[in-house]
């Protein structure tokens, strides 16, 4: 049996153990997500514009991160429209900052890797780069954001007379530990996937100096920075949805309460 | 919070902002090696190419004038030439005004030099502020907190990878092994304290992980390590098996380190405002806590290793391979490390749900 057969159906079966009902609709959603990031490629390599295809696969697996696995739709609402805003944000972020920084395509340290290759293959490797960049943070932000609306949500419930200042209060302190956890997944995700890099740069002895400038450790460096910046972006923009609704709900109650007194 | 202060705020961040841009984009004093600002451009007409695959494309050379801006040479202009396609999977056009780090060398008395690569310092630098920027104005001190566990962390990191280099073990999987330990350690110290809650949060990352890495690697040998190409793993100058599970070691153990402080930290704050919840009842709500937070982080997870692959996977697809090839070659090493990680988190929830259940019992949680 091929291995990665193997550990699929042991990470099903442990889901469905140890998860439940929800375990089992979350392995689906991780099935589709890898799913839609396959045809994602296909498509680009197909020579559909990078951009395009990854905006809205983007946006398929956000849906499919949120709704899948979370029942209550007076977060999931708000969760999604925050990280769909983000998303937003995040193409006029990174589409200039690629560019500039151009770290796009393979670099020296991969030339072993690809000299079997011809290079000329007519796709546009910045606008790859750019949706590889876009579609690596979507699994962070959408975490975030549901961990947010969530834990929001909860309070609102508890305490439904609470004020926006409080819930910005609540929101600033729940928002401040899923960063800081979320920053530890981030890097430890990166420096895990670069461990090999991280050990070549220091056997040529590459200085800080070279680091900062090359196109390998700056690409990936970014790739961490983009989602770091998404995710304090998907928790501000969270906790300020969840504000405006609660203030419009209030509005409302206040407003039907008057005319049954009147 | 007055607005007059976090105007002032930003102000200072902004102008900090414009400081440091000026500065990284006039560092090259700083560097040893030369730097070179192009100061004039022209492009030959590009020539269309296709390939056996019928990929099309354009290559463009151009001639570049360059003045060196640091060094002994300063002041001095080199004539270069450049190519670029139009795709740039390994190669840039430059424009007027970039920097770029130059290799030179006399060719029958006259300078002449190539271009080992282009100055990336000020972007990087300057995402670099951005992040921190946002942190602080968003969550102050509690944010840049988090920032510095991760910096202290980085450090280690590179403290070991130095140490693998310097002592060339023969099982250097240990060594990796062993600074994952520090690092849990060390962010629940940092993030939580040191408290009780950090240990429990501790042991059960400990057993999440070693449990998940004993599955995953009796997996893969049970079957023979079928469809795994070790050699695929990108810039591996050291036995691939064993760093692709080092790779994984570290990679697991952000998402357990998230998945479980979320538990511990819920059933934590559920004793202190019930004192007298039952130990039971504590294991379900632990497990209620794990069952939404599972999917979500396994996802980051493939997010993070899948999109690492799409160059390289586009790059086979455009070359006339076939997708399982594809997946094989280009995506597999990913994939079975977000799967292994993916074990990892669903075992954290019945562990860090069953400890705390069982160290909470009974006891007063302070």
């Amino acid at each position: 049996m091929p291995s990665i057969l193997a550990l699929t159906i042991v990470l099903a079966v442990l889901m469905m153990i140890f998860g439940g009902k929800q375990g089992t609709s979350s392995f689906f959603s991780v099935l589709l997500n890898f799913g839609i990031l396959f045809v994602t490629v296909i498509l680009i390599s197909s020579g559909f514009p990078p951009l395009l295809v990854s905006l809205f696969a983007g946006i398929c697996i956000l849906a499919t991160t949120i709704y899948m696995g979370n029942n209550d739709d007076r977060s999931t609402n708000i969760a999604f429209e925050a990280t769909i805003i983000v998303l937003v944000v995040m193409i006029i972020m990174i589409v200039p900052m690629d560019h500039w920084a151009q770290i796009k395509g393979f670099s020296t340290e991969q030339s072993d890797e690809i000299e079997a290759f011809n290079l000329l293959i007519g796709i546009n490797f910045e606008k790859l780069a750019i949706s590889t960049a876009i579609l690596s943070t979507l699994g962070a932000i959408s975490e975030a954001a549901i961990a947010i609306s969530s834990g929001l949500q909860e309070i609102i419930d508890q305490n439904p007379d609470i004020t926006k200042k409080k819930l910005y209060q609540s929101g600033s302190n729940i928002g401040s530990q899923i960063m800081g956890m979320t920053f530890n997944t981030l890097f430890f995700g990166m420096f895990g996937s670069d461990l090999a890099l991280f050990v070549l740069l220091a056997k040529v002895h590459a200085g800080i100096g070279y680091c900062i400038n090359a196109k390998i450790f700056v690409s990936e460096c970014m790739l961490v920075l983009y989602s770091a910046v998404a995710v304090i972006c998907v928790i501000v923009i969270t906790t300020f949805l969840m504000a405006r609704r609660l203030e419009k709900q209030q509005k409302a109650a206040a407003k039907a309460k008057k005319q049954e007194s009147n | 919070m007055s607005k007059k202060r976090t105007l002032i705020e930003v102000i200072v961040l902004l102008l900090s902002g414009l400081v440091l841009y000026f500065f990284t984009s006039h560092d090259a004093f700083l560097y040893k090696q030369d730097i070179g600002q192009v100061i004039k451009v022209a492009n030959a007409k590009p020539v269309q190419t296709e390939d056996a695959y019928e990929n099309k494309d354009e290559t463009t050379e151009q001639s570049l004038t360059l003045k060196i801006i640091n060094g002994s040479r300063k002041g001095q202009t080199i004539h270069l030439k450049n190519q670029f396609s139009k795709s740039g999977a390994y190669d840039q056009e430059y424009f007027k005004g970039q920097q770029v780090f130059l290799k030179l060398h006399h060719d029958g008395g006259k300078l002449t030099a190539v271009i080992s690569h282009y100055k990336r310092d000020t972007y990087l630098i300057m995402m670099l502020w951005l992040v921190v920027g946002l942190l602080y104005l968003t969550m102050h001190t509690k944010g840049l907190r988090a920032l510095l566990s991760v910096a202290i962390n980085f450090v280690i990191f590179l403290i070991f990878v130095q140490m693998d280099v310097d002592f060339d073990f023969t099982n250097f999987f240990w060594l990796f092994a062993i600074s994952a330990v520090l690092f849990t350690g060390l962010s629940l110290i940092l993030v939580i304290g040191w408290n009780k809650q950090t240990l429990v949060s501790f042991l059960s990352i400990i057993i999440g992980t070693t449990m998940a890495m004993a599955i995953g690697i009796g997996i893969l040998n049970l079957t023979g390590n079928n469809g795994i190409h070790y050699e695929a793993l990108d810039y591996a100058t050291q036995q691939p098996e064993q760093l692709f599970l080092s790779a994984t070691v570290i990679g697991l153990l952000g998402a357990v380190l998230d998945a479980s402080t979320d538990i511990v930290s819920t059933l934590f704050e559920l004793k202190r405002t019930q004192p007298k919840i039952s130990a039971k009842q504590l294991f379900k709500s632990g497990q209620g806590v794990g069952h939404a937070i599972m999917g979500p982080l396994i996802n980051v997870l493939l997010m993070i290793f899948f999109a690492e692959t799409f160059a390289i996977a586009v790059l086979y697809f455009r070359t006339g391979n076939t997708y399982g090839y594809t997946f094989a070659w280009a995506m597999g090493l990913g994939v079975a490390q977000a799967l292994i990680s993916g074990i990892g988190i669903t075992l954290v929830i019945p562990t860090a749900s069953f400890l705390c259940s069982r160290f909470l019992s009974g006891r007063r949680a302070d």
